[in-house]
């Protein structure tokens, strides 16, 4: 038995490595476009400007009030038949967006609580100084939010990552994809080939935890 | 320095009319913080503003910088027309030191950075020369040996020392101090006061918000009473605190004492 599992992880491996890759590239991507949109719409929401933070808080809403699969779905078999050249995507650029702005939800609401967090008298400091508002929240804010908001976003990303298993449903051959493609080749082997995609995830997402967990305390150490 | 011609021909500070109003937490009629209020500062001239609280003496310093806007009214100050939509806040609020009563210390930075980082952003500063700067205003505060500490772990005297020297080493024309005292410990309070009576010997344009009354009698050349929203009445030191003709001066003055 244990020679044959053996066997079966050896030949089960180059394809999953094969979905690990797939699995980070399309995590990586929709952590840093997710964080991009979500600290520019994060920064407009955190100072309050009277349509914006509204309009930013409906976005918000539906995309947190709607389940990621839906979102998918829709990014991928409903917003091409609209008709819209630009809205036909392939599985690929529609997984991305779809990650992109579940995360960017996400992104938004921990930095704009950030923002808000820092209090008022420092907005005051930093402007009675003659700093403008993008100078005070480039100096003075968000060096400070940034602390409050590390730890969160490591929840964030570890969720991202997880959440990149659901668009293989679109055809993604990314790491959950390949293990199903392996248990096809194996169907004895159910049991081992999931416990070691769920091990590879927990090594990917384990450090990224860890990594954070570190920016943390070194942004700490400055107060 | 450039800035500093439109100053030397006028007042320092021109308020014309100016009303302010503050929408209340939870809906309800507009409170009204300054109902046409008028006061204009000579350039030099120390203005003690007194008053019980809620009456609109903050309200009044902070429109001054344009922290606060205002709903009717015109505001000048240094030359700069602080109230038109058109006006550089920047270059306004480069002219307007202030001192907060909470300090407002930026709270990542060192005593040495608060004071740098204003020189670095706004007044584009090489670091070497707002470094210079900075220490030359926090030794003339009396706290160059804290330069290194950040604002949590200084004292709330030292905190308000650096935002002041933060404050001056912006060169403003005008200071305004916001209750500066209000939130020191007894015993820090003193020694608060005499630097900011020493900025006043100097020759500082100040108006100053404050229930040191003492301080008021002996700093200001001009005390004035605010009491909701507007002045009551307003002039030297001993007029006011001796001979107020006011009834709600005299009731003021009687119950601070």
């Amino acid at each position: 038995m244990s020679t044959s599992a053996l066997q079966v992880a050896i030949s089960v491996m180059p394809a999953l490595m094969a979905g690990l890759v797939e699995t980070l590239k399309i995590s990586a991507a929709g952590i840093v476009v997710g964080s991009a949109l979500g600290l520019l719409l994060g920064v407009i929401r955190g100072q309050q400007f009277r349509y914006a933070s509204p309009a930013i808080g409906f976005y918000l809403h539906v995309l947190r009030g709607t389940p990621f699969l839906v979102q998918l779905y829709i990014a991928y078999f409903v917003l091409p038949s609209t008709g819209i050249s630009w809205l036909k995507w392939d599985s690929t650029t529609a997984a991305l967006v779809a990650l992109s702005i579940y995360t960017s939800s996400y992104v938004t609401e921990i930095v704009s609580g950030g923002i808000r967090a820092v209090p008022a008298g420092q907005w005051e400091g930093a402007m009675a100084c003659a700093m403008n508002r993008w100078q005070s929240l480039r100096y003075v804010i968000l060096p400070q939010a940034l602390k409050l908001i590390l730890p969160s976003l490591a929840g964030v990303y570890v969720n991202l990552i997880k959440a990149t298993s659901i668009v293989s449903v679109v055809g993604i051959t990314e790491l959950t994809r390949q293990g199903e493609i392996s248990i096809l080749r194996f169907p004895a082997d159910v049991l081992l080939i999931y416990g070691i995609v769920a091990a590879i995830y927990f090594s990917y997402c384990f450090p990224a935890l860890k990594a954070v967990e570190w920016l943390e305390r070194r942004a700490a150490r400055g107060s | 320095m450039l800035t500093n011609n439109a100053a030397s021909s006028g007042p320092a500070i021109v308020v014309e009319g100016v009303t302010k109003t503050f929408a209340p937490i939870g809906g309800g009629a507009r409170c009204r913080a300054l109902d046409h209020v008028s006061l204009t500062v000579a350039a030099s001239e120390v203005v003690v503003i007194i008053g019980p609280s809620g009456s609109g003496k903050s309200t009044l310093l902070r429109t001054i910088n344009a922290l606060e806007k205002v709903d009717e009214g015109r505001i000048v100050v240094a030359g700069i027309e602080a109230t038109s939509p058109k006006a550089n806040l920047q270059t306004l609020r480069m002219g307007v030191g202030m001192v907060f009563q909470h300090f407002n210390l930026f709270l990542h930075k060192t005593a040495l950075e608060n004071v740098m980082l204003p020189q670095i952003i706004v007044r584009k500063k090489s670091r070497a020369e707002a470094m210079e700067i900075s220490k030359a205003f926090l030794d003339k505060v009396g706290v160059l040996d804290r330069g290194d500490h950040y604002p949590g772990q200084l004292s709330g005297g030292q905190q308000q020392r650096v935002a002041i020297a933060r404050a001056l080493a912006m060169q403003p024309q005008v200071m305004l101090f916001d209750e500066a005292t209000s939130a020191l410990d007894p015993e820090m309070v003193g020694g608060i006061l005499d630097l900011m009576a020493e900025m006043a010997a100097d020759g500082m344009t100040m108006v100053a918000v404050t229930h040191e009354m003492r301080f008021a009698r002996s700093a200001a050349d001009r005390v004035v009473f605010m009491d909701g929203g507007t002045i009551i009445e307003q002039g030297a030191p001993e007029d006011i605190f001796d001979r107020a003709t006011n009834e709600r001066t005299r009731k003021f003055l009687s119950q601070i004492h």
